[in-house]
């Protein structure tokens, strides 16, 4: 079942310093919204400060940050708003939803290098309404990886994922319907959450089947939600985590890779077999980690589309390549299943903020206090977005 | 070949033709020649193309390709889209195998969403969208 890693050695020499030696001590997020009718320099700060108090912590506690580049909060003006007294380290990673975990990864990386002692991680996007696309916004001059792809019109995200998606259907077949079990999973845990913006929606395979197409093979119901949201977490080493009050999320394995040849959306020539980002991705990570994926409690697999998630789960070691669609069959992503996945409801049905709830959800399940909560719990992958240079993250509990 | 011509909408997101790595391949198209660029010693393909400055850039040339390949993967484009492409949806969306080796994203004309097969072979045409630029685009072969 599960691929092995034979060639890949335990990176020990350097990663001691990060496995097990911080934590995720604090999680936030403002209800999610269409229109949450404030600007993300101010919900980005309610968020940090959420965070800090799930914590326990205060402002004067944080002296490090770590954020999105693209649609950008400001360092400095988060640090005034919140009183945060001397800033010493911040950074901001670029490529939309490949940069969720790698939040996670570098605010570790500073901690454990002595470069920071709390970090506040976040995400704040407003995506609600119909016109903030940012592929809506392609008017201009293409310039550099864009000159590849958006002169010919293939400039939406559903369109640069579905090329992967249709040709994996060619050469596997995988079919409509197992792109529908992932949708209907993410939309079961979405119905168990009340933060969720599809909470009162159901979805059936009739309801998916009947969608409307967007770009041939992908219809509405493999796309993820539009959403207004601000998230954000505290991450911290291990000693003073020991000292907080919740119980701690421990970053065990962290990695970010952007594959050979890279190319920022149209990533088509990288391997002889147009693989994704997340494999280079995955080989650092479990290169990286004691646990592997045999041990993985629970998934949140990225899923701003149906098929990143069938990809994920051959790329990260789930199942061998050409098995992620009938990975999904029998509810094995549900609650109950062997890989319960997406169980906040994910993009897909919980809301789409550049997979920053992954991580919240992950810390949720450690703790124990998800809206569907995997039994006892102990280890959680989160990954980024495939395609894009991307990031992933093991977290375990103590 | 099929040489096409359109007035591109004012918002359309043309290509910078000046760009220094990607200029021989715009030049080429307003010719009406698709053009790829390979290791003179080893013959590999490199796309999206290096800059001349590359390490072995010494041995980085510029050649016209066949202009022939097959689908490797292709999508079909409805509703939403830009007002640039609002005219040619369903907009068949292609990744287009070179028999040189690259996969390059291109559009299909002259065939229907009902006609596309994976592996089906295509070959290269062009649609000027005014002086400066010229996109290679696939047809049927």
């Amino acid at each position: 079942m599960v691929r092995r890693i034979e060639d890949l050695t335990l990176d020990d020499s350097l990663f001691r310093r990060i496995r097990d030696r911080v934590a995720i001590v604090g999680i936030g997020h403002l209800p999610f919204a269409k229109d949450i009718g404030r600007p993300i320099s101010d919900t980005a700060v309610e968020a940090i400060q959420l965070a800090l108090d799930d914590a326990g912590l205060e402002a004067e506690d944080v002296d490090g940050m770590c954020m999105f580049e693209m649609e950008r909060t400001h360092e400095v003006s988060i640090a005034r708003r919140l009183g945060v007294r001397n800033l010493r380290w911040w950074s901001k990673i670029s490529y939309g939803g490949g940069a969720s975990a790698a939040t996670i990864m570098q605010a570790a990386a500073a901690i454990a290098t002595g470069l920071a002692d709390t970090v506040v991680c976040h995400r704040a996007r407003n995506r609600g309404a119909r016109t903030s696309a940012p592929w809506m916004n392609e008017r201009e001059i293409s310039i550099d990886d864009k000159a590849l792809h958006s002169p010919w019109g293939l400039i939406r995200p559903v369109d640069v994922i579905g090329m992967w998606a249709h040709r994996h259907m060619h050469e596997y077949g995988t079919t409509r319907e197992h792109l529908g079990n992932v949708a209907i999973a993410a939309r079961k845990h979405a119905n168990n959450n009340p933060y969720a913006m599809m909470r009162e929606r159901k979805l059936d395979m009739e309801t998916y089947r009947r969608g409307r197409m967007i770009g041939y093979p992908l219809n509405l119901y493999d796309c993820c939600l539009e959403t207004d949201g601000a998230l954000a977490c505290v991450v911290t080493s291990i000693e003073r985590a020991r000292d907080l009050r919740q119980k701690p999320a421990l970053v065990h394995s962290v990695a970010q890779a952007s594959g050979p040849n890279p190319v920022h959306l149209a990533n088509y020539n990288n391997t002889p077999k147009m693989e994704t980002t997340s494999v280079f991705c995955a080989q650092q990570l479990w290169r990286r980690s004691q646990i592997q994926p045999a041990d993985i409690d629970c998934a949140q697999i990225y899923d701003a589309f149906t098929p990143l998630v069938i990809l994920g789960l051959e790329d990260y070691g789930f199942c061998k390549r050409g098995e992620g669609g009938p990975f999904t069959e029998g509810g094995r992503l549900e609650l109950g299943g062997a890989l319960p996945t997406l169980t906040s409801g994910g993009g897909l049905s919980e809301a789409y903020v550049h997979g920053f709830n992954l991580i919240i959800e992950a810390v949720r399940q450690i703790r124990g206090t998800s809206f569907n909560q995997v039994p006892e719990c102990r280890t959680v992958l989160v990954t980024g977005a495939s395609g894009v240079a991307t990031s992933a993250a093991v977290l375990r509990g103590e | 070949m099929t040489f096409l011509e359109e007035t591109p909408h004012p918002d359309y997101a043309l290509p910078d033709v000046d760009d220094p790595v990607m200029r021989p391949f715009w030049d080429g198209a307003r010719d009406g020649r698709l053009m790829q660029q390979r290791d003179r010693t080893t013959g590999e393909v490199h796309w999206p193309p290096k800059p001349m400055y590359w390490k072995g850039g010494d041995r980085l040339e510029w050649f016209e390709a066949r202009g022939t390949g097959e689908i490797y993967s292709y999508v079909v484009a409805y509703e939403p889209h830009l007002p640039a492409f609002k005219h040619l949806l369903p907009l068949i969306l292609v990744l287009v195998q070179l028999d040189e080796g690259p996969r390059l994203v291109g559009y299909m004309i002259n065939c229907t969403p009902e006609q596309m097969r994976f592996g089906m072979k295509v070959r290269v045409a062009f649609k000027r969208l005014g002086e400066r630029v010229t996109l290679p685009l696939w047809e049927p072969a």
